[in-house]
Protein backbone atom coordinates (compact mmCIF):
# COMPACT_ATOMS: atom_id res chain seq x y z
CA UNK A 1 0.00 0.00 0.00
CA UNK A 2 1.40 3.42 -1.05
CA UNK A 3 -0.98 5.76 1.32
CA UNK A 4 -4.15 5.50 3.53
CA UNK A 5 -6.97 3.34 2.91
CA UNK A 6 -9.89 5.19 2.80
CA UNK A 7 -12.45 2.19 2.86
CA UNK A 8 -10.57 0.94 5.91
CA UNK A 9 -13.00 -0.22 8.10
CA UNK A 10 -11.77 1.64 11.03
CA UNK A 11 -8.97 3.99 9.80
CA UNK A 12 -10.79 5.37 6.96
CA UNK A 13 -12.88 7.84 8.36
CA UNK A 14 -10.04 9.27 9.52
CA UNK A 15 -8.55 9.72 6.26
CA UNK A 16 -11.69 10.78 4.41
CA UNK A 17 -12.10 13.68 7.03
CA UNK A 18 -8.05 14.56 6.00
CA UNK A 19 -9.58 14.72 2.51
CA UNK A 20 -11.56 17.76 3.43
CA UNK A 21 -8.87 19.15 5.79
CA UNK A 22 -11.08 18.00 9.27
CA UNK A 23 -9.54 16.45 12.32
CA UNK A 24 -12.08 13.53 13.30
CA UNK A 25 -11.66 10.75 16.20
CA UNK A 26 -13.77 8.27 17.13
CA UNK A 27 -15.39 9.34 20.61
CA UNK A 28 -17.57 7.33 22.91
CA UNK A 29 -20.99 8.80 23.84
CA UNK A 30 -21.79 7.07 27.11
CA UNK A 31 -18.20 8.11 28.20
CA UNK A 32 -17.98 11.67 26.71
CA UNK A 33 -14.27 10.80 25.53
CA UNK A 34 -12.03 9.70 22.58
CA UNK A 35 -11.05 6.58 22.28
CA UNK A 36 -8.17 5.99 20.17
CA UNK A 37 -6.83 4.15 17.84
CA UNK A 38 -10.40 3.88 16.81
CA UNK A 39 -11.79 0.18 17.95
CA UNK A 40 -15.28 -1.63 16.88
CA UNK A 41 -16.67 -0.66 20.57
CA UNK A 42 -15.72 1.64 23.27
CA UNK A 43 -12.72 -0.18 25.57
CA UNK A 44 -14.25 1.55 28.89
CA UNK A 45 -18.14 1.05 28.56
CA UNK A 46 -18.33 -1.68 25.31
CA UNK A 47 -21.06 1.34 23.67
CA UNK A 48 -20.68 2.60 20.25
CA UNK A 49 -18.05 4.83 18.92
CA UNK A 50 -19.02 7.29 16.24
CA UNK A 51 -16.81 9.79 14.45
CA UNK A 52 -16.44 13.70 16.14
CA UNK A 53 -14.83 16.56 14.22
CA UNK A 54 -12.46 18.40 16.47
CA UNK A 55 -11.17 22.12 16.96
CA UNK A 56 -7.74 21.65 15.49
CA UNK A 57 -6.67 23.46 18.53
CA UNK A 58 -3.84 21.02 19.98
CA UNK A 59 -0.29 20.63 21.78
CA UNK A 60 3.30 19.42 20.73
CA UNK A 61 3.56 16.17 22.57
CA UNK A 62 6.89 15.20 20.97
CA UNK A 63 8.87 15.08 17.29
CA UNK A 64 10.97 13.43 15.36
CA UNK A 65 13.28 15.16 12.82
CA UNK A 66 13.82 12.13 10.49
CA UNK A 67 16.80 12.00 7.70
CA UNK A 68 16.10 11.66 4.02
CA UNK A 69 16.38 7.76 2.98
CA UNK A 70 15.68 6.79 6.70
CA UNK A 71 12.15 5.67 5.59
CA UNK A 72 12.28 4.16 2.30
CA UNK A 73 7.89 5.15 1.71
CA UNK A 74 9.81 9.05 1.70
CA UNK A 75 12.42 10.51 0.47
CA UNK A 76 13.08 13.51 1.70
CA UNK A 77 14.07 14.63 5.61
CA UNK A 78 10.63 15.46 7.12
CA UNK A 79 9.28 16.06 10.92
CA UNK A 80 6.61 14.07 12.42
CA UNK A 81 5.04 14.16 15.88
CA UNK A 82 3.03 12.77 18.48
CA UNK A 83 -0.09 16.05 19.01
CA UNK A 84 -2.53 15.88 21.59
CA UNK A 85 -5.88 17.30 20.57
CA UNK A 86 -7.57 20.20 23.20
CA UNK A 87 -10.44 18.30 23.10
CA UNK A 88 -8.77 15.12 24.06
CA UNK A 89 -5.69 15.55 25.16
CA UNK A 90 -5.19 11.96 26.53
CA UNK A 91 -4.96 10.81 23.82
CA UNK A 92 -1.83 11.37 20.67
CA UNK A 93 -2.97 11.92 17.08
CA UNK A 94 0.57 10.91 14.66
CA UNK A 95 0.89 13.56 12.34
CA UNK A 96 3.49 15.45 10.17
CA UNK A 97 4.87 19.29 11.40
CA UNK A 98 4.39 21.77 8.69
CA UNK A 99 7.99 22.41 7.22
CA UNK A 100 10.10 25.75 8.45
CA UNK A 101 8.07 26.31 11.33
CA UNK A 102 8.54 29.41 13.31
CA UNK A 103 9.29 29.55 16.05
CA UNK A 104 11.27 26.61 17.07
CA UNK A 105 9.47 23.77 18.07
CA UNK A 106 9.41 22.68 22.13
CA UNK A 107 7.14 19.80 23.53
CA UNK A 108 3.96 21.03 25.16
CA UNK A 109 3.87 24.07 22.53
CA UNK A 110 0.22 25.08 21.29
CA UNK A 111 -0.37 25.24 17.66
CA UNK A 112 -3.14 23.76 15.27
CA UNK A 113 -3.63 21.26 12.96
CA UNK A 114 -3.18 22.23 9.39
CA UNK A 115 -3.24 19.86 6.16
CA UNK A 116 -0.35 18.84 4.11
CA UNK A 117 -0.24 17.25 0.86
CA UNK A 118 1.71 13.80 1.53
CA UNK A 119 3.26 11.36 -1.53
CA UNK A 120 4.67 8.03 -0.80
CA UNK A 121 7.31 5.79 -3.32
CA UNK A 122 5.01 5.10 -6.26
CA UNK A 123 1.85 6.21 -4.56
CA UNK A 124 -0.65 9.44 -5.22
CA UNK A 125 -0.70 12.55 -3.26
CA UNK A 126 -2.96 12.66 -0.56
CA UNK A 127 -3.65 15.34 2.61
CA UNK A 128 -2.39 14.54 6.18
CA UNK A 129 -2.57 16.35 9.28
CA UNK A 130 0.48 18.48 10.21
CA UNK A 131 0.68 20.56 13.44
CA UNK A 132 1.55 24.74 13.25
CA UNK A 133 2.92 26.28 15.99
CA UNK A 134 0.63 29.70 17.06
CA UNK A 135 3.83 32.02 16.41
CA UNK B 1 12.41 -22.25 50.71
CA UNK B 2 8.40 -21.66 50.61
CA UNK B 3 7.39 -20.58 47.26
CA UNK B 4 5.34 -16.75 47.64
CA UNK B 5 1.81 -17.09 46.48
CA UNK B 6 0.72 -14.86 43.49
CA UNK B 7 -0.95 -12.18 45.91
CA UNK B 8 2.57 -12.03 48.34
CA UNK B 9 4.39 -11.41 45.00
CA UNK B 10 1.23 -8.56 43.52
CA UNK B 11 1.52 -7.26 46.67
CA UNK B 12 5.31 -6.35 46.88
CA UNK B 13 5.59 -5.91 43.20
CA UNK B 14 3.19 -3.06 43.54
CA UNK B 15 3.04 -1.46 40.13
CA UNK B 16 2.58 1.87 38.87
CA UNK B 17 -0.36 2.60 37.04
CA UNK B 18 -0.43 2.55 33.20
CA UNK B 19 0.40 -0.96 32.44
CA UNK B 20 -0.17 -4.79 34.34
CA UNK B 21 2.05 -7.82 35.36
CA UNK B 22 1.70 -11.24 34.06
CA UNK B 23 1.08 -13.49 37.10
CA UNK B 24 4.15 -15.73 37.05
CA UNK B 25 3.97 -18.04 39.85
CA UNK B 26 7.33 -18.36 42.08
CA UNK B 27 10.39 -20.74 40.00
CA UNK B 28 12.72 -20.20 42.61
CA UNK B 29 15.23 -23.39 43.16
CA UNK B 30 13.54 -25.00 40.17
CA UNK B 31 15.79 -24.21 36.93
CA UNK B 32 19.54 -23.26 36.41
CA UNK B 33 21.33 -21.93 32.95
CA UNK B 34 24.52 -25.35 32.64
CA UNK B 35 25.43 -24.35 29.11
CA UNK B 36 25.68 -21.62 26.96
CA UNK B 37 26.73 -21.49 23.03
CA UNK B 38 26.82 -19.23 20.20
CA UNK B 39 27.93 -18.43 16.57
CA UNK B 40 29.95 -15.63 15.31
CA UNK B 41 28.22 -12.36 15.18
CA UNK B 42 28.56 -10.18 11.82
CA UNK B 43 27.07 -8.12 9.14
CA UNK B 44 25.76 -9.66 6.07
CA UNK B 45 26.65 -13.23 5.92
CA UNK B 46 24.10 -15.17 3.54
CA UNK B 47 24.15 -18.15 6.46
CA UNK B 48 21.19 -19.65 6.83
CA UNK B 49 19.81 -18.91 10.22
CA UNK B 50 18.43 -22.79 11.35
CA UNK B 51 22.15 -23.87 10.64
CA UNK B 52 23.11 -21.51 12.88
CA UNK B 53 20.65 -22.28 15.43
CA UNK B 54 21.75 -25.78 15.23
CA UNK B 55 25.55 -25.03 15.53
CA UNK B 56 24.77 -22.39 18.66
CA UNK B 57 22.66 -25.72 20.16
CA UNK B 58 25.10 -27.90 19.61
CA UNK B 59 27.97 -25.38 21.51
CA UNK B 60 25.18 -24.89 24.33
CA UNK B 61 24.84 -28.75 24.67
CA UNK B 62 28.80 -29.30 24.69
CA UNK B 63 29.54 -26.53 27.40
CA UNK B 64 27.09 -28.21 29.65
CA UNK B 65 28.92 -31.25 29.37
CA UNK B 66 25.93 -33.23 27.74
CA UNK B 67 24.87 -35.34 24.78
CA UNK B 68 22.36 -34.46 22.25
CA UNK B 69 20.54 -37.33 23.67
CA UNK B 70 20.09 -36.09 26.87
CA UNK B 71 17.87 -32.82 25.97
CA UNK B 72 14.15 -33.23 25.91
CA UNK B 73 13.07 -29.74 25.82
CA UNK B 74 13.53 -27.09 23.00
CA UNK B 75 12.44 -23.74 23.12
CA UNK B 76 12.81 -21.09 19.91
CA UNK B 77 11.16 -17.78 18.86
CA UNK B 78 7.42 -18.22 17.71
CA UNK B 79 7.86 -14.65 16.72
CA UNK B 80 10.94 -14.81 14.16
CA UNK B 81 10.35 -16.43 10.85
CA UNK B 82 13.11 -19.65 9.90
CA UNK B 83 13.65 -20.65 13.89
CA UNK B 84 14.38 -24.64 13.94
CA UNK B 85 11.56 -27.02 14.73
CA UNK B 86 12.28 -30.53 16.67
CA UNK B 87 12.28 -32.05 13.31
CA UNK B 88 15.51 -29.92 11.98
CA UNK B 89 16.97 -30.99 15.88
CA UNK B 90 16.68 -34.67 15.37
CA UNK B 91 17.72 -34.68 11.57
CA UNK B 92 20.84 -32.69 12.98
CA UNK B 93 21.95 -35.13 15.79
CA UNK B 94 20.54 -38.02 14.99
CA UNK B 95 18.33 -38.23 17.85
CA UNK B 96 15.09 -40.26 18.41
CA UNK B 97 13.72 -39.26 21.36
CA UNK B 98 10.72 -37.09 22.51
CA UNK B 99 11.29 -33.28 22.55
CA UNK B 100 9.02 -31.15 24.78
CA UNK B 101 8.67 -28.03 22.17
CA UNK B 102 7.73 -24.53 22.68
CA UNK B 103 7.39 -21.42 20.85
CA UNK B 104 7.55 -19.22 24.07
CA UNK B 105 11.28 -18.70 23.87
CA UNK B 106 13.74 -17.05 21.83
CA UNK B 107 14.91 -13.64 22.43
CA UNK B 108 13.61 -10.21 23.49
CA UNK B 109 11.33 -10.63 26.53
CA UNK B 110 11.31 -14.18 25.78
CA UNK B 111 14.93 -14.41 26.54
CA UNK B 112 13.27 -13.60 30.15
CA UNK B 113 10.31 -15.31 29.93
CA UNK B 114 11.73 -18.76 28.24
CA UNK B 115 13.27 -19.49 32.43
CA UNK B 116 10.00 -18.88 33.66
CA UNK B 117 7.87 -21.48 31.28
CA UNK B 118 11.40 -24.46 31.51
CA UNK B 119 11.18 -23.95 34.97
CA UNK B 120 7.55 -24.65 35.11
CA UNK B 121 8.20 -27.54 32.37
CA UNK B 122 10.37 -29.09 34.78
CA UNK B 123 8.08 -28.96 37.69
CA UNK B 124 5.75 -30.41 35.69
CA UNK B 125 8.17 -33.27 34.91
CA UNK B 126 7.51 -32.48 30.78
CA UNK B 127 11.72 -32.00 30.41
CA UNK B 128 14.62 -31.97 32.13
CA UNK B 129 17.26 -30.41 30.07
CA UNK B 130 15.72 -27.96 27.69
CA UNK B 131 17.55 -25.49 25.68
CA UNK B 132 16.52 -22.06 24.68
CA UNK B 133 17.66 -21.06 20.79
CA UNK B 134 17.40 -17.89 18.69
CA UNK B 135 18.83 -17.48 15.23
CA UNK B 136 18.80 -14.03 12.97
CA UNK B 137 19.66 -13.20 9.72
CA UNK B 138 18.69 -9.52 9.69
CA UNK B 139 21.94 -8.30 8.24
CA UNK B 140 21.64 -10.59 5.23
CA UNK B 141 17.84 -10.07 4.60
CA UNK B 142 18.47 -6.24 4.83
CA UNK B 143 21.28 -6.57 2.27
CA UNK B 144 19.58 -8.71 0.17
CA UNK B 145 15.85 -6.40 -0.18
CA UNK B 146 14.23 -9.55 1.71
CA UNK B 147 12.81 -7.97 4.97
CA UNK B 148 13.73 -5.56 7.87
CA UNK B 149 12.90 -5.32 11.79
CA UNK B 150 10.39 -2.73 10.74
CA UNK B 151 8.29 -5.21 8.54
CA UNK B 152 5.68 -6.45 11.96
CA UNK B 153 5.08 -2.83 12.72
CA UNK B 154 4.32 -2.02 9.04
CA UNK B 155 2.19 -4.94 9.13
CA UNK B 156 -0.03 -4.65 11.94
CA UNK B 157 -3.38 -3.06 11.12
CA UNK B 158 -3.54 0.35 13.01
CA UNK B 159 0.16 1.08 12.55
CA UNK B 160 -0.30 0.67 9.34
CA UNK B 161 -3.29 2.74 8.73
CA UNK B 162 -2.07 5.78 11.18
CA UNK B 163 1.11 5.76 11.78
CA UNK B 164 3.08 4.32 8.42
CA UNK B 165 0.95 7.19 6.12
CA UNK B 166 2.06 9.78 8.22
CA UNK B 167 6.01 8.73 8.42
CA UNK B 168 5.89 7.53 12.59
CA UNK B 169 8.22 4.49 10.69
CA UNK B 170 10.42 2.53 11.44
CA UNK B 171 11.55 1.80 15.32
CA UNK B 172 14.42 4.48 15.47
CA UNK B 173 10.99 7.33 14.52
CA UNK B 174 8.91 6.30 17.70
CA UNK B 175 12.14 6.21 19.72
CA UNK B 176 13.82 9.65 18.62
CA UNK B 177 10.43 10.83 19.54
CA UNK B 178 9.96 9.55 22.98
CA UNK B 179 13.99 10.40 23.42
CA UNK B 180 12.73 14.24 22.73
CA UNK B 181 10.22 14.10 25.36
CA UNK B 182 12.83 12.47 28.09
CA UNK B 183 14.85 15.54 27.07
CA UNK B 184 12.22 18.18 27.46
CA UNK B 185 10.80 16.45 30.50
CA UNK B 186 14.80 15.70 32.41
CA UNK B 187 16.63 18.06 30.84
CA UNK B 188 18.69 15.43 29.57
CA UNK B 189 21.53 16.61 26.89
CA UNK B 190 22.92 14.86 23.48
CA UNK B 191 25.87 14.47 25.26
CA UNK B 192 24.93 12.89 28.62
CA UNK B 193 23.22 10.31 26.35
CA UNK B 194 26.08 9.74 24.61
CA UNK B 195 27.73 8.31 27.41
CA UNK B 196 25.53 5.25 26.50
CA UNK B 197 26.75 4.05 23.28
CA UNK B 198 30.55 4.96 23.92
CA UNK B 199 30.36 2.94 26.98
CA UNK B 200 28.74 -0.19 24.80
CA UNK B 201 31.34 0.78 21.81
CA UNK B 202 34.23 0.47 24.59
CA UNK B 203 33.20 -2.75 26.30
CA UNK B 204 32.90 -4.42 22.26
CA UNK B 205 36.38 -3.29 21.77
CA UNK B 206 37.07 -5.52 24.62
CA UNK B 207 35.31 -8.02 23.61
CA UNK B 208 36.49 -10.87 20.81
CA UNK B 209 33.26 -11.81 19.35
CA UNK B 210 31.73 -8.07 18.94
CA UNK B 211 31.10 -6.67 15.61
CA UNK B 212 32.29 -3.52 16.28
CA UNK B 213 35.37 -5.08 18.33
CA UNK B 214 37.94 -3.30 16.15
CA UNK B 215 35.90 0.63 15.42
CA UNK B 216 36.41 2.72 18.45
CA UNK B 217 33.98 6.28 19.53
CA UNK B 218 34.89 9.14 20.78
CA UNK B 219 32.28 11.89 21.90
CA UNK B 220 34.19 14.43 19.83
CA UNK B 221 32.83 11.79 16.63
CA UNK B 222 29.86 11.13 18.14
CA UNK B 223 28.64 14.28 18.27
CA UNK B 224 29.70 15.28 15.26
CA UNK B 225 27.45 12.97 13.61
CA UNK B 226 24.66 13.83 12.00
CA UNK B 227 20.85 12.85 13.09
CA UNK B 228 19.26 9.66 11.89
CA UNK B 229 16.10 10.29 13.46
CA UNK B 230 16.70 12.98 15.53
CA UNK B 231 17.83 13.47 18.28
CA UNK B 232 18.86 9.98 17.70
CA UNK B 233 22.04 9.25 15.89
CA UNK B 234 23.55 6.03 13.89
CA UNK B 235 25.68 5.84 17.16
CA UNK B 236 22.36 5.39 19.07
CA UNK B 237 20.95 2.56 17.34
CA UNK B 238 21.26 -0.90 17.31
CA UNK B 239 23.45 -2.62 14.92
CA UNK B 240 21.62 -5.32 12.51
CA UNK B 241 22.81 -8.73 12.57
CA UNK B 242 23.01 -12.57 11.55
CA UNK B 243 23.85 -14.75 14.26
CA UNK B 244 22.33 -17.19 16.97
CA UNK B 245 22.66 -18.34 20.59
CA UNK B 246 21.50 -20.47 22.94
CA UNK B 247 21.38 -22.23 26.60
CA UNK B 248 20.78 -25.03 28.20
CA UNK B 249 18.59 -24.71 31.54
CA UNK B 250 18.86 -28.04 33.84
CA UNK B 251 16.95 -28.95 36.77
CA UNK B 252 18.70 -27.66 39.95
CA UNK B 253 19.56 -30.61 41.72
CA UNK B 254 21.42 -31.91 38.71
CA UNK B 255 23.22 -28.91 38.26
CA UNK B 256 25.80 -29.87 41.12
CA UNK B 257 27.03 -33.11 39.10
CA UNK B 258 27.53 -30.92 36.11
CA UNK B 259 30.58 -29.26 34.90
CA UNK B 260 30.10 -25.51 34.73
CA UNK B 261 28.93 -23.56 37.60
CA UNK B 262 25.26 -23.70 37.87
CA UNK B 263 23.58 -20.47 37.00
CA UNK B 264 20.36 -20.20 39.33
CA UNK B 265 17.44 -18.79 37.92
CA UNK B 266 15.39 -16.71 40.38
CA UNK B 267 12.93 -13.88 39.54
CA UNK B 268 11.14 -13.11 35.92
CA UNK B 269 8.92 -10.52 35.79
CA UNK B 270 7.04 -9.76 32.46
CA UNK B 271 4.96 -6.92 32.25
CA UNK B 272 3.04 -4.80 29.60
CA UNK B 273 1.34 -1.15 28.85
CA UNK B 274 -2.81 -0.62 28.85
CA UNK B 275 -3.55 -0.67 25.25
CA UNK B 276 -0.64 -2.73 23.66
CA UNK B 277 0.68 -2.88 21.25
CA UNK B 278 0.16 1.25 20.58
CA UNK B 279 2.71 2.51 22.15
CA UNK B 280 2.03 6.21 20.95
CA UNK B 281 -0.90 5.95 23.56
CA UNK B 282 1.28 4.79 26.15
CA UNK B 283 0.71 6.65 29.49
CA UNK B 284 4.39 7.52 30.42
CA UNK B 285 6.36 8.22 27.11
CA UNK B 286 9.58 8.62 29.30
CA UNK B 287 9.55 5.06 30.99
CA UNK B 288 9.59 1.71 29.64
CA UNK B 289 7.04 -1.53 30.71
CA UNK B 290 9.84 -2.57 32.71
CA UNK B 291 8.53 -0.43 35.16
CA UNK B 292 5.65 -3.19 35.49
CA UNK B 293 7.66 -6.24 34.83
CA UNK B 294 11.34 -5.65 37.23
CA UNK B 295 9.38 -5.41 40.02
CA UNK B 296 8.11 -8.94 40.22
CA UNK B 297 10.99 -10.14 38.97
CA UNK B 298 13.18 -8.40 41.81
CA UNK B 299 9.76 -9.49 44.59
CA UNK B 300 10.54 -13.39 43.40
CA UNK B 301 13.92 -13.55 43.52
CA UNK B 302 13.52 -11.42 46.89
CA UNK B 303 16.60 -9.46 45.70
CA UNK B 304 17.05 -5.31 44.81
CA UNK B 305 18.87 -3.73 42.57
CA UNK B 306 21.30 -2.73 44.85
CA UNK B 307 22.15 -6.67 45.46
CA UNK B 308 22.93 -6.87 41.53
CA UNK B 309 26.11 -6.70 40.14
CA UNK B 310 26.02 -6.96 36.70
CA UNK B 311 22.87 -6.49 34.20
CA UNK B 312 21.98 -6.46 30.18
CA UNK B 313 19.59 -3.91 28.79
CA UNK B 314 17.99 -4.71 25.67
CA UNK B 315 19.61 -1.49 23.85
CA UNK B 316 17.42 -1.27 20.82
CA UNK B 317 18.62 2.38 21.22
CA UNK B 318 20.67 4.25 23.76
CA UNK B 319 17.57 6.29 25.11
CA UNK B 320 15.72 3.17 25.87
CA UNK B 321 18.55 1.63 27.64
CA UNK B 322 18.62 4.54 29.49
CA UNK B 323 15.02 4.15 30.63
CA UNK B 324 15.63 0.57 31.43
CA UNK B 325 18.04 1.26 33.81
CA UNK B 326 15.71 3.67 35.72
CA UNK B 327 13.13 1.70 35.35
CA UNK B 328 14.93 -1.36 36.87
CA UNK B 329 15.94 0.90 39.86
CA UNK B 330 19.70 1.34 39.88
CA UNK B 331 18.55 5.44 39.69
CA UNK B 332 15.68 7.45 39.97
CA UNK B 333 13.48 8.49 36.89
CA UNK B 334 15.11 11.41 35.16
CA UNK B 335 18.11 10.77 37.14
CA UNK B 336 19.99 8.75 34.32
CA UNK B 337 21.51 11.19 32.04
CA UNK B 338 23.58 12.18 35.38
CA UNK B 339 23.71 8.22 36.80
CA UNK B 340 25.41 7.03 33.23
CA UNK B 341 28.26 9.74 33.63
CA UNK B 342 31.61 8.39 35.11
CA UNK B 343 31.52 5.47 33.54
CA UNK B 344 28.91 3.91 36.02
CA UNK B 345 28.17 1.54 33.04
CA UNK B 346 31.44 0.66 32.48
CA UNK B 347 32.21 -3.11 33.49
CA UNK B 348 35.69 -1.88 35.89
CA UNK B 349 33.16 0.24 38.10
CA UNK B 350 31.35 -1.91 39.94
CA UNK B 351 28.87 -1.53 42.07
CA UNK B 352 30.52 -1.23 45.61
CA UNK B 353 31.63 1.87 43.53
CA UNK B 354 28.64 3.05 42.54
CA UNK B 355 28.03 2.04 38.97
CA UNK B 356 26.07 -1.12 37.79
CA UNK B 357 28.17 -2.05 34.69
CA UNK B 358 25.74 -2.77 31.93
CA UNK B 359 26.57 -4.08 28.57
CA UNK B 360 29.67 -5.59 29.35
CA UNK B 361 29.55 -7.57 25.51
CA UNK B 362 28.77 -4.09 23.95
CA UNK B 363 25.32 -4.30 23.90
CA UNK B 364 23.00 -4.36 20.78
CA UNK B 365 24.61 -0.85 19.76
CA UNK B 366 27.81 -2.94 19.39
CA UNK B 367 28.04 -6.41 20.55
CA UNK B 368 25.73 -7.82 17.52
CA UNK B 369 21.86 -6.87 17.26
CA UNK B 370 20.73 -10.94 18.56
CA UNK B 371 17.86 -9.55 20.18
CA UNK B 372 18.92 -10.25 23.40
CA UNK B 373 19.34 -13.64 23.43
CA UNK B 374 23.71 -12.36 23.37
CA UNK B 375 22.89 -10.83 26.51
CA UNK B 376 21.82 -13.33 28.55
CA UNK B 377 25.08 -15.86 27.04
CA UNK B 378 27.40 -13.07 28.65
CA UNK B 379 25.61 -12.79 31.90
CA UNK B 380 25.95 -16.17 32.48
CA UNK B 381 29.72 -16.14 31.61
CA UNK B 382 30.06 -12.88 33.92
CA UNK B 383 28.51 -15.16 36.92
CA UNK B 384 30.43 -18.03 35.89
CA UNK B 385 34.00 -15.45 35.93
CA UNK B 386 34.28 -16.07 32.61
CA UNK B 387 34.12 -13.01 30.83
CA UNK B 388 35.72 -10.77 28.15
CA UNK B 389 35.06 -7.40 30.71
CA UNK B 390 34.71 -9.40 33.76
CA UNK B 391 33.15 -7.40 36.35
CA UNK B 392 34.83 -8.25 39.71
CA UNK B 393 33.08 -11.06 41.68
CA UNK B 394 29.92 -11.08 40.28
CA UNK B 395 27.37 -13.24 42.26
CA UNK B 396 23.69 -11.79 40.86
CA UNK B 397 22.83 -10.37 37.31
CA UNK B 398 19.74 -9.33 36.00
CA UNK B 399 18.36 -9.15 32.00
CA UNK B 400 16.21 -6.58 30.82
CA UNK B 401 14.25 -7.53 27.79
CA UNK B 402 12.23 -5.25 25.55
CA UNK B 403 10.12 -5.49 22.47
CA UNK B 404 7.78 -1.98 22.99
CA UNK B 405 4.89 -2.39 24.18
CA UNK B 406 6.25 -5.47 26.60
CA UNK B 407 9.18 -5.80 28.69
CA UNK B 408 10.43 -9.09 31.00
CA UNK B 409 12.93 -9.27 33.59
CA UNK B 410 15.28 -12.16 34.50
CA UNK B 411 17.43 -12.64 38.09
CA UNK B 412 19.84 -15.13 37.96
CA UNK B 413 22.86 -15.82 40.62
CA UNK B 414 25.84 -17.69 40.86
CA UNK B 415 25.67 -21.18 42.32
CA UNK B 416 28.14 -22.93 45.08
CA UNK B 417 31.02 -23.80 42.82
Amino acid sequence: MNGPDLDHPLAGPFWSAAARKELQVTWCAACDRAVWYPRPHCPHCDGNLHWRRLSGEASLISWCEVAGGLNPQFREAYTCALVSPLEAPDIRIVMRVTENTTPALRCDMPGRVDFVYLQQTNGAPYLAPAFTPYA
Amino acid sequence: MPALSLRSLARAASLPAGGTAEPLEDIRGIATITGVGETAVSGPSGRDPRQMALEAVAAAIADAGLQPQDIDGLMVSGHIADQITPEDFHRHFGTPGPLWFSTEGGAMIWAATCAHEAAMAMRARRATHIVNVFAVDWATRRAAGTGTPGDWHAGEDMKAHLEVPLGWYPQPVYFATFARRYMHEYQLTEAQLAAIPLTFRRHANGHPGAVMRDRGLTLEAYLARPPLAGPLRREDCCLISDGAAAWVMSPSERAADMPRIPIHIDGVGHGRIAGAPYISQQLDLTATPQVFAAPWAYAMAETAPAEVDVIAVYDCFSSTALMQIEDLGFCRKGEGGSFVQEDRLHYARTRRQGGIPCNTHGGLLSHGYLLGASHVVELVRQLRGSAANQVTDAQRAVYAGFTADEAATLVLSRGGA
